[in-house]
């Protein structure tokens, strides 16, 4: 459902960050939740924070958001300290929380009467819109709603006050999949076109691959990535090898050290090799050499297996104790 | 920066923070009321069960003459029976569930996130809660020393208007003390009934000194209520000093907790 989605676009023109994030450690007691991060979102993109869980996505949202403070480093949302200019960097900015917890006690009035008073550029018109898109009651209360509707609602009351970034923590989680389709197209429609920025988190790949046109993958609080999407997808390749007979060690060694060659994965008569970089070349080199592949098929890689196999680069480096760089 | 961080939504958060405390606000007045009324009620049987009352080996001889002038005055009968004793009880209990669940319910609910996104500083978000809670225990305590009043002067009893005044401010500053303290172990728990039971705590060893011999000058619960000032005869000074004090400095706590705290 969600590749049908109109896709946002091309990567828009980096005028400046909306959200740049410096050597960002936020802790849990001595507990490194997010460690050393740094990155920026350009004004006007829609970027994808990915990651399994427990990785600081959440985290790095609340300290964007002020909620904890950052250990060390920093963090600007629109050029503001995150820290210093809390309030102004929550006057223009509007989220949506992973739990979608919303006052179940309120009317939906009531509600909205609180967003609108505590929300500055309060747009009633745009919200009783997207309430009547979303076939979302005007009246009852927010507790009798399903956990989609109040995703749903929770993103108008978002979208009320004409946010200039919008943080989306995990939004469509509880929502079935021609509600997330709406979701994310009122998003596209609404934010990305009047180039504000979207920055939100999400398990759900496909949706993220659908709209999003950077994307930053962490891991263990450390980005593993960070990039164009169209870019990673064009620079990654999966190659499928195909040889009369197995491969000698040697030769695995040989393919191993070649430059580009991420991971190598061999399997009787067929090597698996992840490549970053130029896919061309590499290609021409394996072609000529004296153990020539019988068969070589060049895979592209969707989102899901990009971050699987940085997930796989990772734990790897986990595994030998450093850190994998992020670019 | 193109707009300033707003302003309002004080009276918007007023109105949340009453419609989300409206049932046990409602309970709270319910049980005040009944109380209250029924303290004033309870004279005419007073004579009756007096001297039984009297005989009574627990109690001290300040508690028997006390009975003993109440048993034939009621304005003293009722300042006993609800400003000197139940009224202290029902608004701590109310201060502590008002207080302890403001922080604590909203982090338990998970819409701590959504009230902190907002461009309202952490101060007056707390200063909001607080401020309400308070008016919720000056209503509860209004209420029924209204009930006393008309109780009063239904039944040919009728109470001083002016100790019943200065009686009411004094019980509920004194209950803003548990309410402060609610609101600081509100901003510290994990959930409110953690809270709420810290607060009661709280109240609870403020009146343990009471029970010590000699102890009844630091007894912080007894300068909730003044039989003097409710006969019109002093004015509570002293008291209402001590209350706001008390009041004060947990609210102060609370305020440095939650602007520090990270959720």
């Amino acid at each position: 459902m969600a590749t049908s989605l109109p896709r946002a676009r091309t990567p828009a023109p980096i005028t400046g960050a909306a959200i740049e994030l410096h050597n960002l450690t936020v802790q849990y007691g001595a507990a490194r939740a997010v460690d050393n991060l740094s990155f920026s979102v350009p004004e006007g993109s829609i970027f994808g924070f990915l990651g399994p869980n427990g990785a600081g996505k959440t985290t790095t949202i609340k300290t964007l958001l002020g909620f904890r403070p950052p250990a060390a480093g920093s963090a600007r949302v629109l050029g503001l300290d995150v820290v210093r200019d809390s309030l102004a960097v929550r006057s223009r900015v509007g989220y949506v929380s992973e739990s979608n917890s919303l006052y179940d006690g309120l009317t939906i009035p009531q509600l909205l009467a609180f967003c609108h008073t505590t929300t500055p550029r309060w747009d009633a018109d745009r919200v009783a819109r997207h309430l009547r898109t979303f076939r979302l009651p005007a009246t009852g209360r927010v507790g009798r709603l399903s956990k989609g509707m109040k995703s749903q609602l929770a993103l108008c009351l978002a979208l009320g006050g004409d946010p200039d970034v919008l943080i989306l923590d995990e939004p469509t989680g509880g929502l079935d999949p021609l509600a997330r389709h709406e979701f994310l197209n009122i998003i596209v429609r609404e934010v990305a076109a009047a180039g504000k920025t979207l920055f939100f988190s999400s398990h759900i790949l496909s949706e993220v691959e659908a709209v999003a046109d950077q994307v930053a993958i962490i891991r263990a609080g450390r980005l593993l990535v960070c990039d164009e999407l169209d870019h990673l997808k064009a620079t990654q390749r999966l190659l499928k090898l195909a040889y009369s007979a197995p491969p000698p060690p040697g030769e695995l060694a040989a393919l191993r050290a070649l430059p580009g060659v991420a991971r190598l994965e061999a399997e009787g008569r067929g090597v698996r090799l992840l490549v970053r970089g130029d896919i061309e070349a590499l290609t021409g080199i394996l072609r000529s050499r004296p153990l020539a592949p019988r068969h070589l098929d060049n895979v592209p890689l969707n989102l899901e297996s990009l971050f699987l196999e940085y997930m796989k680069d990772g734990a790897e480096a986990d595994a030998e104790g450093g850190a994998p760089d992020g670019h | 920066m193109e707009q300033k961080p707003t302003q309002r939504g004080v009276r918007p958060m007023v109105t949340k923070e009453l419609l989300e405390n409206r049932w046990k606000a409602g309970l709270g007045a319910l049980i005040a009321l009944l109380t209250a009324t029924l303290a004033i009620y309870s004279f005419s049987w007073a004579a009756m069960l007096g001297p039984m009352t009297l005989d009574t080996p627990i109690l001290s001889t300040p508690d028997r003459e006390l009975l003993r002038q109440a048993l034939t005055n009621a304005d003293i009968w009722t300042w006993v029976n609800w400003f000197g004793k139940n009224a202290g009880i029902i608004l701590a209990a109310l201060a502590a569930v008002l207080g302890g669940t403001t922080i604590a319910g909203e982090v338990s609910r998970g819409t701590i996130l959504l009230l902190l996104s907002k461009p309202i500083s952490r101060d007056r978000v707390l200063l909001t809660k607080y401020a309400t809670a308070a008016l919720i225990l000056l209503g509860v305590s209004g209420l029924a020393s209204a009930a006393i009043a008309v109780s009063g002067w239904l039944l040919g009893y009728p109470q001083p208007l002016g100790g019943l005044l200065v009686a009411t401010v004094l019980v509920w500053l004194g209950s803003l003390s548990i309410l402060g303290w609610a609101l600081l172990f509100s901003t510290l728990a994990p959930d409110s009934l953690r809270a709420v039971a810290g607060a009661l705590v709280v109240a609870v060893l403020m009146g343990v000194p009471g029970l010590t011999p000699g102890g009844r000058p630091w007894n912080l619960a007894a300068y909730w209520a003044s039989l003097p000032a409710y006969q019109g005869q002093a004015f509570p000074a002293l008291e209402l000093a001590l209350c706001l004090i008390m009041a004060a400095l947990p609210l102060v706590g609370a305020l440095l907790l939650f602007r520090r705290r990270a959720f």
